[in-house]
């Protein structure tokens, strides 16, 4: 399901980016902000989940069309190697990459919150693994859309998706004189994307969102082995 | 028994690529060939005959509109045909932040060797291609004719029984151009099968052993290279004063205009030949193997001039 050579590959790439880099010092900063101020929930709220999803939107941009449009996914997919293995190990590369620059960005706040004197609970622990599972299942979404869309229209697409939806679940309502409606919407979007699971850290009942997320990871990245290996892997059409 | 088998064999291909206005360009129609292990054979067209496209084909990157594709008797898209099979694409382009050696051994683990092994192989064919100081750099960097030589350090990297070579000599220097003839050469020593797409006629006919004219996607015919021997080619300073003697000392050769083609066996016979041409007074200027048959017979048959 992931090869690993791919994933190393992957992972090495997005973090010689300068584009990743700059979003990660942002998100690094932010979150040593963040941890000053007291709150470890704060390394992932505000600016910081601002920056994760911008960080997300930058690692999952061209995940699979950057390769494929410069030729070098042909050459490698003639290796013994399969395809959902080949798009498995993309999605693990941006997904370890994702993970060290949350990784640091937590550790920014961890230090600057004991550097100002505040305790660091043990919760805050656990913030760092559900934000990366979190941004790990937008990832295989990206993913999975760009398994059919080419360059980095996936980011673009989910984006407008994003803010299309948000749109038409605020107005819609009103305009077709069902404001009732509205709070079924608000319900609606919490199946529509992965949810939000760091209210885990703190209530230890709130399974369900990283239950959820994790599932949403295996389904985008089955829907995305499904839709590309249909696709034809040539680069060059007249 | 494997090695009775063609390394590939194409039947009846078809491939037409449909255009977002509803129009479509047939680009490989009926094309049938095979190349058998230990023989090259060339590839030869005129810009959009469809060599690229039947080269995409084979390595199933394209599905085929009819027709099918065997490699070494097998389906092409199984793993274990595939970890013998290598290819170079025409004007590669690689991950740009990843060095040549960390590209190598990337393929080289997708091959089965292990991290250190991978390694070691990685830097073996960046010095046997000759990018061995570029492959510590970054890919994004590189020239075209480095790009190029990384493409057939990768498309060499697994030992492989069948590759297939687009364009291979685009944009390498002269002595890339030499150093990849000899590489042909020893691929077809060792036995295995090679395709190679280019537009080098003189050495298409140096190395290949047959010669697939295409156009518009259709096979025109076949040549065989080796059947009919080879031509050299001498360019005289001299020739209008030496032509008589020449006729009498060669007799199988003949004088156009400042040149004398001789059929010859091979290009071991070349030195005796210009000893003799030396010997009959003749004062050389150049001397060419090859070539200009296969110009010929391209403009015979591709452009359909007389």
């Amino acid at each position: 399901m992931i090869s690993w050579p791919v994933a190393r590959a992957a992972a090495r790439e997005k973090l010689r980016s300068p584009a990743i880099l700059v979003v990660g010092a942002c998100f690094v900063s932010a979150a040593a902000l963040g941890g000053r101020a007291g709150a470890p929930g704060d390394t992932f709220g505000g600016f910081g989940v601002a920056f994760l999803l911008v960080l997300t939107l930058a690692l999952g941009a061209g995940l699979l069309s950057d390769e494929l449009d410069s030729g070098h996914a042909q050459l490698v997919l003639l290796r013994p190697l399969t395809r959902a293995a080949w798009l498995g190990g993309r999605l693990a590369g941006a997904g370890v990459a994702l993970a060290a620059v949350t990784a640091a960005a937590w550790a920014a706040a961890a230090v600057a919150s004991l550097g100002s004197g505040h305790a660091l609970p043990l919760s805050a622990l656990a913030l760092l693994p559900l934000a990366v599972l979190w941004a790990f299942a937008w990832l295989s979404v990206l993913t999975a859309l760009g398994a059919i869309l080419p360059g980095w229209t996936n980011a673009g697409a989910l984006v407008v998706a994003a803010i299309a939806w948000a749109t038409l679940r605020t107005t819609l309502p009103a305009l077709l004189g069902h404001p009732e409606w509205a709070a079924a919407a608000a319900e609606l979007s919490k199946y529509l994307g992965p949810q939000d699971p760091l209210g885990l850290a703190f209530d230890r009942h709130a399974l369900g969102p990283a239950l959820y997320d994790a599932c949403w990871v295996f389904f985008a990245w089955l829907v995305a082995a499904l839709l590309f290996n249909r696709r034809e892997l040539a680069r060059r059409r007249p | 028994m494997t090695g009775a088998l063609p390394a590939l064999e194409a039947a009846g291909l078809r491939k037409v690529y449909r255009a977002r206005g509803g129009g479509q360009v047939v680009a490989v129609d009926g094309l049938s060939f095979a190349v058998r292990p230990g023989e090259v054979v060339g590839l030869l067209g005129p810009n959009g005959a469809g060599k690229t496209t039947a080269m995409q084909l084979a390595l199933a990157l394209l599905e085929p509109d009819a027709g099918e594709v065997r490699l070494f008797g097998r389906d092409p898209e199984l793993l274990e045909v595939r970890r013998r099979v290598g290819y170079a694409p025409d004007a590669p382009l690689f991950p740009r932040r990843l060095t040549g050696l960390q590209i190598l051994a990337l393929h080289g683990e997708l091959l089965g060797f292990r991290r250190v092994a991978a390694r070691d192989r990685a830097e073996r064919f960046a010095e046997q291609v000759g990018v061995a100081e570029p492959a510590r750099r970054p890919a994004g960097t590189y020239s075209r004719g480095q790009a190029q030589r990384l493409g057939l350090a990768l498309a060499l990297l697994g030992d492989p029984d069948l590759v297939l070579l687009d364009e291979p000599t685009a944009g390498l220097d002269p002595a890339g151009v030499a150093a990849m003839r000899e590489l042909l050469v020893s691929l077809r020593g060792r036995g295995a099968a090679v395709l190679l797409n280019s537009h080098l006629l003189s050495e298409v006919e140096r190395v290949c052993d047959r010669v697939l004219f295409i156009k518009e996607g259709r096979l025109l015919r076949t040549h065989d290279v080796r059947a009919g021997g080879r031509r050299a080619e001498v360019r005289l300073a001299n020739a209008a004063q030496v032509s008589a003697r020449l006729a009498e000392k060669i007799p199988g050769g003949a004088l156009e205009g400042d040149r004398f083609r001789v059929p010859v066996a091979s290009e071991d016979v070349v030195p005796a030949l210009v000893r003799e041409l030396v010997a009959a007074g003749a004062e050389i200027l150049e001397v060419r193997l090859g070539g200009a048959e296969l110009e010929q017979l391209y403009l015979q048959i591709v452009e359909g001039r007389a």
